[in-house]
């Protein structure tokens, strides 16, 4: 556990030093801009832009640290040969795994925090005070957590055994197929044999359905989420990223690094 | 001056050199697509269907885009008095298929499309397509109903579906007592004056956006107007049967102790009496010319 803590906090350490968080400035820029100019261009949106504009930048700035981070959490230390020391000590490698993992879910929750608040900031200029139903936002922000952390332990899966090139782009394909994983199930108007279709069902069942994570159409709009739907989706995310990790933890554990 | 502070002085005049020619050109080339931006509206994708594949998870944002580019179009147009409004239902199209609980885009969508020209695209039957979708895409929301009267009432002159709408509408329990009024008056009577201003001024009370408020307050005016034109030419029939002869001047109606002075319309401009002795804005007034188009 005490190895994985300091991998986990190295991780992050590494990541704030490599000016990860630096994107906050891009964000902050971009709301201040929205909160300014929305009012002035368009009709009775100020409030949905605001919201669906800053949900949108934190999902989609955190989708490219957790593919591009994600991927280069094992693939840097290989380049840079610290791996080698690192292992050369007490700790496994499915520990060094979980370890980074957990260091860059850190870096993503702080920068994810950080957004958020910029997202309430910018929200309560354009109107205040603000309302109850604005708490939402946060669920819609908790579920992206989710979104990412599984982003990472994929991006992990992929670096584990094939080039970075590569594992960027499996990471993003399997993005966004999982977004049309639901589509796979009810494909209309294709001739297709029951043998395909139950293939395509089968695929959309193990593919990640990143749609499970996805209330930005409710929240933008004020309405609330059940709580059951977050109970389901946390545990989705939970199991799925286990699944996930053990997949690394054993490929890795196989992998010659002579 | 040393050689290299001349040389960096060099290039620094030469680059902003470059920039004022940059921004000279662009200005010419804008200048030449001014009436190209305008003939050839720029829509490329025109599939909501597609573009909300297209966008992923990220749906309310690109929605509030498009609505807010079906603002910009529409403001651009109105701006240009060009009534050329084809791109605007394919706009309004792809906003509400990518956000189908915008409920903006439903409500002042449907005035764009269903405002006749210059004020709109006069597509009514467009706007009730699009305030149809609205409701089945948000059925507890009971303005949209108001809205669909109001297009049924004002556009489509179908004073039948009109009362319909208001009447499914004043269903809701959170809609406002006075949409069962409407829907019982706009059956009994069809179009009126009172009900007109009614609507319009509900309009006029709840809306939000400046352009919107103006657009209600000109039509209140105008209803305004009509009602004092409907007075004036009453008591100018009653004068009739007194005298038997049409009065040709106000005053004339005044001193008969039929009007209580000299009517003003809602711009401040005194009513006159026309050819045939009817009541209409002084030529003066702003009014006349909405007034006039409305009477074509």
């Amino acid at each position: 556990m005490r190895n994985i803590q300091t991998v986990a906090a190295n991780t992050f350490r590494e990541a704030v030093r490599d000016r990860v968080l630096y994107n906050l400035v891009f964000f902050a820029l971009l709301m201040m801009g929205a909160a300014i100019l929305v009012g002035q261009i368009s009709i009775g949106i100020e409030q949905d832009m605001i919201v669906s504009l800053g949900l949108t930048a934190i999902s989609a700035v955190g989708i490219l640290i957790a593919v591009f981070l994600g991927v280069a959490l094992v693939s840097k230390e290989m380049d840079k040969r610290t791996l080698y020391a690192l292992l050369a000590k007490p700790v496994r490698r499915w520990e060094f795994l979980l370890g980074k993992f957990l260091g860059l879910v850190m870096t993503l929750t702080v920068n994810t925090a950080a957004m958020a608040a910029g997202l309430y900031l910018a929200l309560w200029t354009v109107k205040h005070p603000l309302l109850k139903s604005d708490a939402y936002i946060l669920v819609a922000v908790y579920l992206i957590l989710l979104k990412l952390a599984l982003i990472v332990a994929l991006a992990l899966l992929f670096s584990c055994f094939t080039t970075p090139f590569l594992a960027i782009l499996f990471s993003a394909g399997i993005y966004v197929a999982g977004l049309f994983a639901a589509d796979l199930r009810t494909v209309h108007g294709v001739d297709l044999d029951p043998g395909t279709l139950r293939l395509m069902r089968g695929i959309s069942y193990l593919l990640p359905n990143f749609q499970n994570f996805n209330v930005m159409g409710a929240v933008v709009h004020g309405r609330g989420v059940p709580g059951v739907f977050i109970w389901q989706a946390t545990l989705y995310a939970l199991l799925y990223i286990a699944i996930v990790l053990t997949g690394a933890a054993v490929v890795f554990s196989r992998r010659n690094l002579k | 001056m040393n050689r290299r502070a001349s040389y960096g002085l060099f290039v620094g005049i030469a680059i902003l050199a470059g920039f004022a020619c940059v921004w000279r050109l662009q200005a010419s080339v804008d200048a030449e697509r001014t009436e190209l931006r305008l003939e050839a509206d720029e829509l490329a994708l025109r599939s909501p269907a597609v573009m909300k594949k297209l966008s992923l998870e990220y749906t309310p944002l690109m929605g509030a885009i498009y609505w807010t580019r079906a603002v910009q179009y529409f403001g651009e147009k109105h701006q240009a008095s060009n009534q050329n409004l084809d791109e605007l239902w394919p706009l309004l199209d792809i906003a509400t298929t990518l956000d189908p609980n915008l409920l903006v885009a439903y409500r002042f969508g449907a005035t764009f499309l269903s405002d006749a020209p210059p004020r709109g695209a006069g597509e009514p039957e467009k706007a009730v397509e699009l305030l149809e979708r609205g409701i089945k895409a948000n059925p507890d929301y009971w303005r949209l109903y108001q809205d669909l009267g109001n297009v049924y009432y004002f556009d489509e002159k179908n004073y039948l579906k009109a009362s319909q709408a208001f009447e499914e509408g004043s269903r809701n329990p959170a809609a406002m007592p006075w949409m069962k009024i409407m829907a019982a008056r706009i059956a009994a009577e069809g179009e009126s004056l009172e009900t007109s201003y009614a609507l319009w001024l509900d309009i006029y009370q709840t809306a939000t956006d400046r352009d919107i408020r103006k657009n209600a307050d000109e039509h209140l005016r105008l209803v305004q107007a009509e009602m004092d034109i409907r007075e004036i030419d009453k008591a100018a029939d009653v004068y009739e049967q007194r005298t038997k002869h049409r009065a040709i001047r106000i005053s004339e109606l005044a001193q008969a102790g039929l009007l209580t002075g000299q009517p003003l319309d809602p711009a401040g401009f005194p009513y006159i009496l026309g050819e045939q002795g009817k009541a209409e804005p002084n030529p003066k007034s702003p009014l006349r010319e909405e007034w006039l188009k409305e009477k074509k």
